[in-house]
């Protein structure tokens, strides 16, 4: 048994947080049992995928930044000095390889779009900056609004609210590691955030979102 | 909006997980942010199969072979993996055969996936530069399947269950290294 694992929380006690279960999940693939590890990979994997495609990575190359931090988790299995950062970790990983296929990706549009042979047949379609479906796919009126008066916000307010809409309270340490906020103004970030949002909405009607 | 700082009743049961208390929600708040997970859900779905192919690649992560990277070009071929749009294509239209290219480091891998009798898949694979190589492919709960390239680098599996899969290729001198595809659904 090591240090680190009596510095977890209780695996029998209530109120764990992804952040906790990730930690316990890597503890136990060390030490053997890989059972809490695909547990973590179903629960966890929709916050991977939301860390980056908010980064603006085409979806099918999200896919594979997601399945390749989940392998480079493993790989890195004991190498990783501090188990109860490990969802700090994967989201961290997760949107570095993002930052890497967005710069990729434009690299290869650009030496595309420099090639003399862009014949009528084959014209050169620059795809969307912004590769997220249209607000068209949402079924109710009010979360087309919403999803709208998002995007008029600040990139940063765009990408901390979609991320901690998703997480736990007490997981917002991991969640500023990642989108590079210092962890003591994530709150009132937040806070100021979602004031802009609602000043946004209310210009648009009155909404109930109870 | 209450942006008055609250003493955080969270303290006590989080210990050094707490945060700044300024930026309380309000139940407002916290409802907007309850919808917004749900929008960013409905608007962007996670992929159905990608736990499952993340499962399977943390199996497979153990073969000690380098993760090869698919490469995405918004190309005017037909059915190139590359855009969302093609891939959405590809789902209502099984019968267009669809190309994939993986790299790493100086090695290209294409694979052509073309359907074959029963609904199995035919994938025929080149790599480049042309060298002898084994090529290994990986299915959940079924027995590797192995072939070798011939000397130009073409390979082919004629006829395979329709699911997740990995190609691991190796030289057959044992130079380089192993590296293996991402997991892809055939």
């Amino acid at each position: 048994m090591t240090g680190s694992r009596e510095a977890l929380p209780d695996v029998d006690g209530s109120g764990l947080t992804l952040g906790d279960r990730a930690a316990i999940a890597l503890t136990e693939y060390r030490e053997g049992n890989h059972q809490a590890l695909g547990d973590l990979v179903r629960e966890a994997t929709p916050l991977l995928w939301h860390t980056v495609r908010a980064q603006g990575v085409e979806h099918d190359a999200a896919d594979d930044v997601v399945q390749s931090t989940w392998v480079a988790l493993v790989r890195h299995a004991e190498t990783i000095t501090e188990p109860k950062a490990v969802l700090k970790w994967l989201l961290v990983t997760a949107k570095r390889a993002a930052w890497e296929a967005v710069r990729k990706h434009r690299d290869d549009e650009k030496r595309r779009t420099e090639l003399p042979d862009d014949s009528p047949e084959h014209p050169m379609a620059l795809p969307a900056k912004d590769p997220l479906p249209d607000a068209e796919v949402l079924r109710e009126e009010r979360d087309r609004i919403l999803w709208t008066s998002l995007q008029k916000l600040p990139g940063r307010c765009q990408e901390l609210l979609r991320l901690v809409s998703l997480a736990d309270r007490p997981d917002y340490r991991h969640i500023s590691a990642a989108i590079g906020m210092p962890m003591g103004s994530i709150g009132s970030t937040r806070g100021r955030c979602l004031a802009k949002l609602r000043t946004i909405l209310d210009e648009q009607g009155d909404f109930s979102w109870t | 909006m209450d942006l008055t700082p609250e003493p955080n009743k969270d303290d006590e049961a989080v210990g050094d997980l707490s945060f700044d208390p300024k930026g309380m929600l309000d139940a407002e708040d916290g409802a907007l942010l309850t919808r917004l997970a749900h929008v960013v859900e409905e608007i962007d779905p996670v992929p159905s199969d990608l736990v499952e192919r993340s499962l399977f690649a943390i199996t497979l992560a153990g073969l000690e072979a380098d993760l090869m990277e698919a490469v995405y070009l918004d190309a005017p071929l037909a059915g190139v993996r590359g855009a969302a749009a093609a891939a959405r294509a590809d789902d209502t239209a099984p019968a267009e055969a669809k190309t994939i290219t993986f790299t790493h480091d100086s090695l290209t891998v294409m694979i052509s996936l073309s359907p074959a009798a029963g609904g199995k898949v035919r994938i025929d694979g080149w790599a480049a530069p042309a060298a002898g190589l084994d090529v290994e492919l990986h299915r959940p709960g079924v027995d590797v399947v192995t072939t070798a390239s011939d000397e130009d680098g073409r390979f082919s599996f004629d006829s395979v269950e329709r699911g997740r899969a990995s190609l691991v290729v190796r030289r057959t001198d044992g130079g380089g290294g192993a590296v293996s595809t991402p997991v892809i659904e055939l």
